[in-house]
Protein backbone atom coordinates (compact mmCIF):
# COMPACT_ATOMS: atom_id res chain seq x y z
CA UNK A 1 0.00 0.00 0.00
CA UNK A 2 1.40 3.15 -0.56
CA UNK A 3 1.43 5.96 1.38
CA UNK A 4 -1.59 8.46 1.09
CA UNK A 5 0.40 11.23 1.06
CA UNK A 6 2.32 10.09 -1.37
CA UNK A 7 -0.55 9.46 -3.99
CA UNK A 8 -1.65 13.01 -3.21
CA UNK A 9 1.31 14.83 -3.75
CA UNK A 10 1.77 16.93 -0.39
CA UNK A 11 4.01 16.99 2.77
CA UNK A 12 2.77 15.19 6.37
CA UNK A 13 2.58 18.82 7.51
CA UNK A 14 0.19 19.89 4.90
CA UNK A 15 -2.82 22.03 5.99
CA UNK A 16 -6.41 20.69 5.40
CA UNK A 17 -6.73 22.98 2.52
CA UNK A 18 -3.80 22.34 1.14
CA UNK A 19 -4.72 18.75 1.33
CA UNK A 20 -8.22 19.44 -0.06
CA UNK A 21 -7.00 21.62 -3.13
CA UNK A 22 -4.40 18.80 -3.96
CA UNK A 23 -7.16 16.39 -3.99
CA UNK A 24 -9.35 18.10 -6.03
CA UNK A 25 -6.69 19.23 -8.97
CA UNK A 26 -6.04 15.45 -8.82
CA UNK A 27 -9.50 14.24 -9.15
CA UNK A 28 -9.79 17.06 -11.77
CA UNK A 29 -7.13 15.74 -13.57
CA UNK A 30 -8.15 12.09 -13.90
CA UNK A 31 -12.00 12.99 -13.73
CA UNK A 32 -13.97 9.57 -15.53
CA UNK A 33 -15.73 12.01 -17.59
CA UNK A 34 -12.24 13.48 -19.20
CA UNK A 35 -11.54 9.84 -19.86
CA UNK A 36 -14.80 8.72 -21.63
CA UNK A 37 -14.33 6.45 -24.45
CA UNK A 38 -10.38 6.95 -24.16
CA UNK A 39 -8.84 2.98 -24.63
CA UNK A 40 -7.07 3.86 -21.02
CA UNK A 41 -10.34 4.87 -19.12
CA UNK A 42 -9.99 1.93 -16.55
CA UNK A 43 -6.29 3.09 -16.35
CA UNK A 44 -7.64 6.27 -15.06
CA UNK A 45 -10.80 5.25 -12.94
CA UNK A 46 -7.67 2.85 -11.25
CA UNK A 47 -5.78 5.69 -10.44
CA UNK A 48 -9.06 7.70 -9.62
CA UNK A 49 -10.16 5.13 -6.93
CA UNK A 50 -6.53 5.25 -5.36
CA UNK A 51 -6.56 8.64 -5.11
CA UNK A 52 -10.52 8.52 -3.13
CA UNK A 53 -8.51 5.92 -0.91
CA UNK A 54 -6.10 8.17 0.11
CA UNK A 55 -7.68 11.12 0.93
CA UNK A 56 -10.52 8.99 2.80
CA UNK A 57 -7.89 7.86 4.86
CA UNK A 58 -5.51 10.94 5.26
CA UNK A 59 -8.86 12.83 6.31
CA UNK A 60 -9.80 10.14 9.01
CA UNK A 61 -6.66 9.83 10.53
CA UNK A 62 -6.06 13.94 10.49
CA UNK A 63 -9.97 12.79 12.57
CA UNK A 64 -8.72 11.13 14.70
CA UNK A 65 -5.79 13.26 15.37
CA UNK A 66 -8.79 15.26 17.49
CA UNK A 67 -7.97 18.50 15.86
CA UNK A 68 -11.33 19.96 14.73
CA UNK A 69 -11.78 19.53 11.22
CA UNK A 70 -14.81 20.72 9.45
CA UNK A 71 -14.02 19.20 6.10
CA UNK A 72 -16.54 16.66 5.14
CA UNK A 73 -15.86 17.19 1.35
CA UNK A 74 -17.65 14.41 -0.33
CA UNK A 75 -14.99 12.40 -2.42
CA UNK A 76 -16.10 12.00 -6.05
CA UNK A 77 -17.61 8.50 -5.82
CA UNK A 78 -17.69 6.08 -8.68
CA UNK A 79 -20.92 5.71 -10.07
CA UNK A 80 -18.84 5.95 -13.32
CA UNK A 81 -19.67 2.56 -15.52
CA UNK A 82 -18.31 2.74 -18.59
CA UNK A 83 -20.61 0.64 -20.16
CA UNK A 84 -22.55 2.71 -22.95
CA UNK A 85 -25.99 3.05 -22.06
CA UNK A 86 -28.16 1.92 -25.03
CA UNK A 87 -31.16 4.40 -24.31
CA UNK A 88 -30.97 6.22 -27.28
CA UNK A 89 -33.81 6.79 -28.99
CA UNK A 90 -35.52 4.03 -31.19
CA UNK A 91 -34.61 5.84 -34.31
CA UNK A 92 -33.65 2.86 -35.64
CA UNK A 93 -35.18 0.25 -37.27
CA UNK A 94 -35.74 -2.91 -35.42
CA UNK A 95 -33.44 -5.03 -37.47
CA UNK A 96 -30.49 -2.41 -37.41
CA UNK A 97 -30.90 -1.95 -33.59
CA UNK A 98 -30.30 -5.47 -32.53
CA UNK A 99 -27.02 -4.77 -34.46
CA UNK A 100 -25.85 -1.99 -33.07
CA UNK A 101 -26.25 -2.97 -29.68
CA UNK A 102 -24.40 -5.87 -30.55
CA UNK A 103 -21.51 -3.66 -31.76
CA UNK A 104 -22.09 -1.62 -28.66
CA UNK A 105 -21.26 -4.99 -26.46
CA UNK A 106 -18.07 -5.39 -29.09
CA UNK A 107 -17.05 -1.79 -28.23
CA UNK A 108 -17.25 -2.63 -24.19
CA UNK A 109 -15.97 -5.55 -24.28
CA UNK A 110 -12.51 -4.19 -26.13
CA UNK A 111 -13.30 -5.65 -29.67
CA UNK A 112 -12.50 -2.25 -31.87
CA UNK A 113 -11.50 -4.79 -35.09
CA UNK A 114 -14.26 -6.77 -34.94
CA UNK A 115 -16.86 -3.76 -34.34
CA UNK A 116 -14.97 -2.12 -36.94
CA UNK A 117 -15.65 -4.88 -39.54
CA UNK A 118 -19.74 -5.19 -38.12
CA UNK A 119 -19.49 -1.34 -38.77
CA UNK A 120 -18.41 -1.24 -42.16
CA UNK A 121 -20.35 -4.31 -43.18
CA UNK A 122 -23.34 -2.49 -42.84
CA UNK A 123 -24.38 -1.04 -46.18
CA UNK A 124 -24.27 2.66 -47.19
CA UNK A 125 -27.76 3.16 -47.32
CA UNK A 126 -28.56 1.89 -43.91
CA UNK A 127 -26.31 4.14 -41.64
CA UNK A 128 -28.26 6.24 -39.56
CA UNK A 129 -26.37 8.35 -36.96
CA UNK A 130 -25.46 5.81 -34.42
CA UNK A 131 -23.88 4.36 -37.25
CA UNK A 132 -21.99 7.13 -37.21
CA UNK A 133 -21.20 7.64 -33.78
CA UNK A 134 -19.92 4.26 -33.34
CA UNK A 135 -17.52 4.32 -36.00
CA UNK A 136 -16.40 7.37 -34.55
CA UNK A 137 -16.10 5.94 -31.38
CA UNK A 138 -13.89 3.22 -32.90
CA UNK A 139 -11.85 5.20 -34.57
CA UNK A 140 -11.28 7.57 -31.26
CA UNK A 141 -9.89 4.52 -29.65
CA UNK A 142 -7.76 3.46 -32.56
CA UNK A 143 -6.16 7.28 -32.93
CA UNK A 144 -7.31 7.87 -35.74
CA UNK A 145 -8.37 11.40 -34.51
CA UNK A 146 -9.41 13.44 -37.38
CA UNK A 147 -11.60 10.74 -38.67
CA UNK A 148 -13.25 10.11 -35.25
CA UNK A 149 -13.94 14.01 -35.37
CA UNK A 150 -15.88 13.76 -38.80
CA UNK A 151 -17.88 10.76 -37.61
CA UNK A 152 -18.84 12.35 -34.52
CA UNK A 153 -19.78 15.65 -36.61
CA UNK A 154 -21.81 13.83 -39.02
CA UNK A 155 -23.98 11.27 -36.47
CA UNK A 156 -24.91 15.05 -34.31
CA UNK A 157 -25.60 16.63 -37.48
CA UNK A 158 -27.82 13.43 -37.98
CA UNK A 159 -29.59 13.43 -34.62
CA UNK A 160 -29.26 16.76 -33.57
CA UNK A 161 -30.65 15.93 -30.28
CA UNK A 162 -28.74 13.03 -29.20
CA UNK A 163 -27.38 14.12 -25.73
CA UNK A 164 -24.92 10.93 -25.72
CA UNK A 165 -23.28 12.26 -29.72
CA UNK A 166 -23.58 16.01 -28.67
CA UNK A 167 -21.51 15.33 -25.34
CA UNK A 168 -18.93 13.45 -27.31
CA UNK A 169 -18.66 16.06 -30.24
CA UNK A 170 -18.79 18.69 -27.21
CA UNK A 171 -15.44 17.15 -25.73
CA UNK A 172 -13.82 16.50 -28.62
CA UNK A 173 -14.03 20.34 -29.62
CA UNK A 174 -13.10 21.53 -26.79
CA UNK A 175 -9.82 19.48 -27.34
CA UNK A 176 -9.78 20.55 -30.35
CA UNK A 177 -9.74 24.77 -29.12
CA UNK A 178 -6.44 23.86 -27.16
CA UNK A 179 -7.11 24.01 -24.04
CA UNK A 180 -6.53 20.62 -23.14
CA UNK A 181 -2.82 20.97 -24.33
CA UNK A 182 -1.42 22.41 -27.85
CA UNK A 183 -1.80 26.14 -28.59
CA UNK A 184 -4.81 27.97 -28.78
CA UNK A 185 -4.79 30.26 -31.44
CA UNK A 186 -7.93 31.81 -30.42
CA UNK A 187 -7.27 32.73 -26.97
CA UNK A 188 -5.94 36.07 -27.83
CA UNK A 189 -7.56 39.55 -27.52
CA UNK A 190 -8.68 41.56 -30.48
CA UNK A 191 -5.90 43.06 -32.44
CA UNK A 192 -5.38 46.74 -32.33
CA UNK A 193 -2.28 47.31 -34.60
CA UNK A 194 -1.77 51.01 -36.37
CA UNK A 195 -4.28 50.37 -39.07
CA UNK A 196 -7.02 50.50 -36.13
CA UNK A 197 -6.16 53.34 -34.71
CA UNK A 198 -5.62 55.21 -37.75
CA UNK A 199 -9.27 54.15 -39.06
CA UNK A 200 -10.49 55.24 -35.60
CA UNK A 201 -9.03 58.61 -35.53
CA UNK A 202 -10.26 59.15 -39.07
CA UNK A 203 -13.86 58.15 -37.87
CA UNK A 204 -13.80 60.34 -35.29
CA UNK A 205 -12.23 63.09 -37.33
CA UNK A 206 -15.29 62.91 -39.55
CA UNK A 207 -18.03 62.84 -36.12
CA UNK A 208 -16.69 66.08 -34.81
CA UNK A 209 -16.72 67.87 -38.94
CA UNK A 210 -20.32 66.68 -38.84
CA UNK A 211 -20.49 67.97 -35.22
CA UNK A 212 -19.65 71.60 -36.57
CA UNK B 1 10.87 14.73 -38.88
CA UNK B 2 13.25 16.01 -36.08
CA UNK B 3 13.67 18.54 -33.39
CA UNK B 4 10.29 19.20 -32.52
CA UNK B 5 10.28 17.68 -29.23
CA UNK B 6 12.08 20.29 -27.17
CA UNK B 7 11.58 21.80 -23.65
CA UNK B 8 10.51 25.68 -23.82
CA UNK B 9 14.00 26.79 -22.34
CA UNK B 10 13.05 30.12 -20.59
CA UNK B 11 10.48 27.88 -18.39
CA UNK B 12 12.79 25.52 -17.27
CA UNK B 13 14.70 25.59 -13.68
CA UNK B 14 18.67 26.24 -14.27
CA UNK B 15 19.29 23.09 -12.55
CA UNK B 16 16.60 21.32 -15.24
CA UNK B 17 18.34 22.94 -18.36
CA UNK B 18 21.92 21.95 -17.22
CA UNK B 19 20.55 18.63 -16.46
CA UNK B 20 18.90 18.67 -19.56
CA UNK B 21 21.98 19.67 -21.66
CA UNK B 22 23.88 16.67 -19.70
CA UNK B 23 21.61 14.36 -21.22
CA UNK B 24 22.11 15.76 -24.66
CA UNK B 25 26.02 15.56 -24.59
CA UNK B 26 25.82 12.02 -22.60
CA UNK B 27 23.73 10.53 -25.32
CA UNK B 28 26.38 11.89 -27.74
CA UNK B 29 29.29 10.55 -25.92
CA UNK B 30 27.53 7.37 -25.56
CA UNK B 31 26.51 7.01 -29.48
CA UNK B 32 30.44 7.84 -29.99
CA UNK B 33 31.22 4.80 -27.57
CA UNK B 34 28.43 2.38 -28.57
CA UNK B 35 27.99 3.26 -32.16
CA UNK B 36 31.25 4.98 -33.79
CA UNK B 37 31.87 8.27 -33.71
CA UNK B 38 30.28 9.30 -37.02
CA UNK B 39 26.66 8.25 -35.29
CA UNK B 40 27.66 11.00 -33.48
CA UNK B 41 26.07 13.44 -36.08
CA UNK B 42 22.55 11.52 -35.58
CA UNK B 43 22.05 13.00 -32.49
CA UNK B 44 18.75 14.76 -31.91
CA UNK B 45 16.74 15.77 -29.70
CA UNK B 46 13.46 13.32 -30.35
CA UNK B 47 16.40 11.06 -29.29
CA UNK B 48 17.39 13.15 -26.51
CA UNK B 49 13.59 13.13 -25.08
CA UNK B 50 13.51 9.26 -25.54
CA UNK B 51 17.28 8.42 -23.06
CA UNK B 52 15.26 10.51 -20.71
CA UNK B 53 11.63 9.42 -21.19
CA UNK B 54 13.30 5.46 -20.94
CA UNK B 55 15.68 6.29 -18.12
CA UNK B 56 12.60 7.52 -16.35
CA UNK B 57 10.63 4.52 -16.36
CA UNK B 58 13.25 2.04 -15.49
CA UNK B 59 14.48 4.56 -12.64
CA UNK B 60 18.04 5.05 -14.13
CA UNK B 61 20.11 7.70 -11.98
CA UNK B 62 22.43 9.77 -13.80
CA UNK B 63 25.55 10.89 -12.67
CA UNK B 64 26.63 14.29 -14.27
CA UNK B 65 30.61 14.62 -14.84
CA UNK B 66 32.39 17.56 -16.18
CA UNK B 67 34.38 17.01 -20.09
CA UNK B 68 35.66 18.66 -22.80
CA UNK B 69 33.13 18.24 -25.99
CA UNK B 70 35.10 16.60 -28.66
CA UNK B 71 33.73 18.75 -31.35
CA UNK B 72 34.22 22.20 -29.93
CA UNK B 73 37.58 21.21 -27.56
CA UNK B 74 37.29 24.92 -26.07
CA UNK B 75 34.28 23.90 -24.08
CA UNK B 76 33.78 22.13 -21.16
CA UNK B 77 30.33 20.52 -20.45
CA UNK B 78 28.26 18.86 -18.51
CA UNK B 79 27.38 15.22 -19.12
CA UNK B 80 25.71 12.59 -17.80
CA UNK B 81 27.88 9.28 -17.97
CA UNK B 82 25.40 6.27 -17.01
CA UNK B 83 26.19 2.60 -18.13
CA UNK B 84 22.29 2.60 -18.36
CA UNK B 85 20.27 0.25 -20.99
CA UNK B 86 18.23 3.98 -21.57
CA UNK B 87 21.03 5.99 -23.85
CA UNK B 88 22.21 2.83 -25.53
CA UNK B 89 18.47 2.51 -26.69
CA UNK B 90 18.11 6.17 -27.68
CA UNK B 91 21.35 5.95 -29.23
CA UNK B 92 20.42 2.74 -30.97
CA UNK B 93 17.02 4.45 -32.10
CA UNK B 94 19.09 7.88 -33.05
CA UNK B 95 21.08 5.73 -35.57
CA UNK B 96 18.52 3.21 -37.39
CA UNK B 97 16.21 6.23 -37.72
CA UNK B 98 19.07 8.19 -39.51
CA UNK B 99 20.06 5.44 -41.63
CA UNK B 100 16.20 4.88 -42.57
CA UNK B 101 15.76 8.80 -43.36
CA UNK B 102 18.67 8.57 -45.56
CA UNK B 103 17.14 5.58 -47.30
CA UNK B 104 14.15 7.97 -47.63
CA UNK B 105 16.14 10.42 -49.11
CA UNK B 106 17.59 8.11 -52.04
CA UNK B 107 14.26 6.57 -53.02
CA UNK B 108 12.49 10.00 -53.65
CA UNK B 109 14.97 12.67 -53.88
CA UNK B 110 16.89 14.57 -56.39
CA UNK B 111 19.79 13.18 -58.22
CA UNK B 112 22.65 15.37 -55.91
CA UNK B 113 20.52 15.13 -52.94
CA UNK B 114 20.97 10.95 -53.52
CA UNK B 115 24.06 10.90 -54.32
CA UNK B 116 24.45 13.02 -50.92
CA UNK B 117 22.47 10.19 -49.25
CA UNK B 118 24.27 7.16 -50.49
CA UNK B 119 27.88 8.66 -49.61
CA UNK B 120 26.44 9.23 -45.87
CA UNK B 121 24.62 6.21 -45.87
CA UNK B 122 27.90 4.27 -46.23
CA UNK B 123 29.20 6.23 -43.51
CA UNK B 124 26.88 5.04 -41.39
CA UNK B 125 26.31 1.56 -42.31
CA UNK B 126 29.13 0.32 -39.69
CA UNK B 127 26.94 2.10 -36.54
CA UNK B 128 24.01 0.39 -37.82
CA UNK B 129 24.63 -2.39 -38.51
CA UNK B 130 26.06 -2.64 -34.33
CA UNK B 131 22.22 -1.01 -33.74
CA UNK B 132 20.64 -3.63 -35.99
CA UNK B 133 22.50 -6.41 -33.68
CA UNK B 134 21.53 -4.50 -30.29
CA UNK B 135 17.70 -4.29 -31.53
CA UNK B 136 16.94 -6.68 -34.21
CA UNK B 137 13.04 -5.54 -33.74
CA UNK B 138 13.62 -1.76 -33.62
CA UNK B 139 15.33 -2.41 -37.28
CA UNK B 140 12.37 -4.20 -38.55
CA UNK B 141 9.60 -1.94 -37.16
CA UNK B 142 11.14 1.54 -38.77
CA UNK B 143 11.29 -0.95 -42.30
CA UNK B 144 8.12 -1.59 -41.58
CA UNK B 145 7.20 2.17 -41.23
CA UNK B 146 8.89 3.32 -44.40
CA UNK B 147 7.27 0.83 -45.85
CA UNK B 148 4.04 1.41 -44.95
CA UNK B 149 4.74 4.98 -45.20
CA UNK B 150 5.73 4.83 -48.68
CA UNK B 151 2.55 3.39 -49.63
CA UNK B 152 0.42 5.34 -47.86
CA UNK B 153 1.90 8.45 -49.43
CA UNK B 154 1.44 6.83 -53.08
CA UNK B 155 -1.87 6.27 -52.43
CA UNK B 156 -2.85 9.78 -51.12
CA UNK B 157 -3.72 9.40 -47.81
CA UNK B 158 -5.95 11.17 -45.46
CA UNK B 159 -4.54 12.51 -42.33
CA UNK B 160 -4.81 9.84 -39.77
CA UNK B 161 -3.66 7.39 -42.33
CA UNK B 162 -0.76 8.53 -43.64
CA UNK B 163 0.02 9.73 -39.48
CA UNK B 164 -0.72 6.06 -38.96
CA UNK B 165 2.64 4.07 -39.50
CA UNK B 166 4.82 7.06 -37.58
CA UNK B 167 2.58 7.05 -35.03
CA UNK B 168 2.77 3.11 -35.00
CA UNK B 169 6.23 3.46 -35.17
CA UNK B 170 6.99 5.81 -31.64
CA UNK B 171 4.42 3.40 -29.75
CA UNK B 172 6.14 0.38 -30.21
CA UNK B 173 9.04 1.84 -29.52
CA UNK B 174 7.61 3.69 -26.06
CA UNK B 175 6.03 0.43 -25.25
CA UNK B 176 8.96 -1.86 -25.15
CA UNK B 177 10.46 0.48 -22.13
CA UNK B 178 8.25 -1.01 -19.45
CA UNK B 179 7.46 -4.50 -18.22
CA UNK B 180 4.43 -3.90 -16.78
CA UNK B 181 0.95 -4.78 -18.03
CA UNK B 182 -0.43 -1.21 -17.37
CA UNK B 183 2.50 0.78 -17.98
CA UNK B 184 2.72 -0.33 -21.56
CA UNK B 185 -0.77 0.02 -22.20
CA UNK B 186 -0.39 3.69 -20.89
CA UNK B 187 2.93 3.95 -22.99
CA UNK B 188 1.47 2.68 -25.98
CA UNK B 189 -0.90 5.07 -26.56
CA UNK B 190 1.40 7.87 -25.08
CA UNK B 191 3.80 6.74 -27.93
CA UNK B 192 1.19 6.49 -31.07
CA UNK B 193 -0.27 10.02 -30.02
CA UNK B 194 3.40 11.52 -30.03
CA UNK B 195 4.21 10.15 -33.31
CA UNK B 196 1.22 11.20 -34.68
CA UNK B 197 2.13 14.43 -33.29
CA UNK B 198 5.44 14.94 -34.34
CA UNK B 199 4.47 13.45 -38.14
CA UNK B 200 1.51 16.12 -38.25
CA UNK B 201 3.76 19.40 -36.92
CA UNK B 202 6.29 18.04 -39.66
CA UNK B 203 3.73 18.22 -41.95
CA UNK B 204 2.58 21.64 -41.18
CA UNK B 205 5.50 22.75 -41.15
CA UNK B 206 6.71 21.95 -44.64
CA UNK B 207 2.89 22.72 -46.31
CA UNK B 208 4.03 25.79 -48.31
CA UNK B 209 7.37 23.80 -49.58
CA UNK B 210 5.30 20.86 -50.31
CA UNK B 211 2.67 22.89 -52.54
CA UNK B 212 5.64 24.54 -53.75
CA UNK B 213 7.25 21.26 -55.38
CA UNK B 214 4.00 19.11 -55.68
CA UNK B 215 5.16 16.92 -52.52
CA UNK B 216 2.57 14.74 -50.90
CA UNK B 217 1.69 15.81 -48.04
CA UNK B 218 -1.85 15.08 -45.56
CA UNK B 219 -2.79 18.44 -45.26
CA UNK B 220 -3.10 19.50 -49.10
CA UNK B 221 -6.45 18.31 -49.58
CA UNK B 222 -7.69 21.14 -46.34
CA UNK B 223 -6.01 23.36 -48.35
CA UNK B 224 -8.00 24.89 -50.87
CA UNK B 225 -9.54 27.70 -47.74
CA UNK B 226 -7.21 30.39 -47.53
CA UNK B 227 -3.84 30.15 -45.96
CA UNK B 228 -5.23 31.29 -42.39
CA UNK B 229 -8.23 29.14 -42.12
CA UNK B 230 -5.61 26.23 -43.11
CA UNK B 231 -3.20 27.13 -40.59
CA UNK B 232 -6.16 27.24 -38.08
CA UNK B 233 -7.59 23.73 -39.03
CA UNK B 234 -3.42 21.96 -38.80
CA UNK B 235 -3.35 23.76 -35.49
CA UNK B 236 -6.96 21.92 -34.03
CA UNK B 237 -6.02 18.45 -35.37
CA UNK B 238 -2.70 19.28 -33.66
CA UNK B 239 -4.28 19.92 -30.67
CA UNK B 240 -6.53 17.46 -30.84
CA UNK B 241 -3.50 14.79 -30.92
CA UNK B 242 -1.70 16.59 -27.85
CA UNK B 243 -4.68 16.48 -25.02
CA UNK B 244 -4.85 12.73 -25.70
CA UNK B 245 -1.27 12.39 -25.95
CA UNK B 246 -1.21 14.34 -22.68
CA UNK B 247 -4.16 12.20 -20.81
CA UNK B 248 -1.79 9.38 -21.70
CA UNK B 249 1.29 11.07 -20.03
CA UNK B 250 -0.65 12.09 -17.00
CA UNK B 251 -1.39 8.48 -16.25
CA UNK B 252 2.32 7.21 -16.35
CA UNK B 253 4.70 8.20 -13.12
CA UNK B 254 7.65 9.01 -14.59
CA UNK B 255 10.67 9.46 -11.97
CA UNK B 256 13.77 11.27 -12.63
CA UNK B 257 13.55 14.13 -15.35
CA UNK B 258 10.00 14.98 -14.38
CA UNK B 259 10.39 18.47 -14.34
CA UNK B 260 11.94 18.35 -18.01
CA UNK B 261 9.39 16.02 -19.31
CA UNK B 262 6.52 17.94 -18.06
CA UNK B 263 8.00 20.65 -19.58
CA UNK B 264 8.11 19.44 -23.07
CA UNK B 265 4.87 17.76 -22.55
CA UNK B 266 2.59 20.97 -21.49
CA UNK B 267 4.83 24.12 -22.74
CA UNK B 268 7.04 22.61 -25.62
CA UNK B 269 4.73 20.63 -27.78
CA UNK B 270 2.31 23.82 -27.82
CA UNK B 271 5.58 26.50 -28.15
CA UNK B 272 6.17 24.23 -31.56
CA UNK B 273 2.67 24.27 -32.91
CA UNK B 274 2.76 28.44 -32.37
CA UNK B 275 6.14 28.32 -33.91
CA UNK B 276 5.66 26.56 -37.07
CA UNK B 277 1.78 27.37 -37.71
CA UNK B 278 1.57 30.94 -36.87
CA UNK B 279 5.14 32.68 -36.90
CA UNK B 280 7.60 31.19 -39.46
CA UNK B 281 6.47 31.52 -42.38
CA UNK B 282 5.79 35.54 -42.01
CA UNK B 283 9.37 36.14 -40.20
CA UNK B 284 11.69 34.84 -43.07
CA UNK B 285 13.70 37.38 -43.17
CA UNK B 286 14.62 37.76 -39.63
CA UNK B 287 17.82 35.68 -37.87
CA UNK B 288 17.35 32.64 -36.48
CA UNK B 289 18.28 33.26 -32.93
CA UNK B 290 16.19 36.42 -32.35
CA UNK B 291 12.99 35.11 -33.92
CA UNK B 292 13.23 32.08 -31.69
CA UNK B 293 13.65 34.53 -28.48
CA UNK B 294 10.74 36.93 -29.82
CA UNK B 295 8.32 33.76 -30.64
CA UNK B 296 8.91 33.05 -27.00
CA UNK B 297 7.94 36.22 -26.19
CA UNK B 298 4.95 36.61 -27.99
CA UNK B 299 3.67 33.05 -26.97
CA UNK B 300 4.21 34.20 -23.47
CA UNK B 301 2.12 37.20 -23.98
CA UNK B 302 -0.31 34.43 -25.78
CA UNK B 303 0.31 36.26 -29.09
CA UNK B 304 -2.46 39.45 -28.38
CA UNK B 305 -0.51 41.98 -30.26
CA UNK B 306 0.31 40.22 -33.55
CA UNK B 307 -2.40 37.60 -34.43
Amino acid sequence: MKDPYQVLGVSRSATDEEIKKAYRELAKKYHPDKYADNPLADVASEKMKEINEAYRMVTEERKRGGASRSSSYGSYNDSYSSGYSSASSGSASYGGRSRYEEIRVMINSGNFGAAETALTSIPSDERNAEWYYLMGVVYYQKGFLSDAYNYFQTACRMDPDNAEYQSMYRRIQQQRTGNQGGYNSQGSAPACDCCDICTCLLCTDCLCNSCR
Amino acid sequence: MFGYLRPVREELKVREYELYKSVYCGLCRRLGRDYGIITRFTLSYDCTVLAMLAASLREENSCVKRGRCRFNPMKKCMFCATDGEAMHLAGGVSVIMAYYKLSDTITDSGFFKRLAARLLRVFLSGGFRRARKAYPDIEAAAGKMIESQQLAERKGSGIDESADPTAKMLSFLCERLSDDEMTRRVLSRFGYCLGRWIYLIDAADDLEKDIKHRCFNPFISVTEADSAETAVFCNETLNMTASQLIMAYELLQPVSYREILDNIVYHGLSFQQKHCIFEKKRKKGRKMKDRKKKDYYTFLSRGDEDI
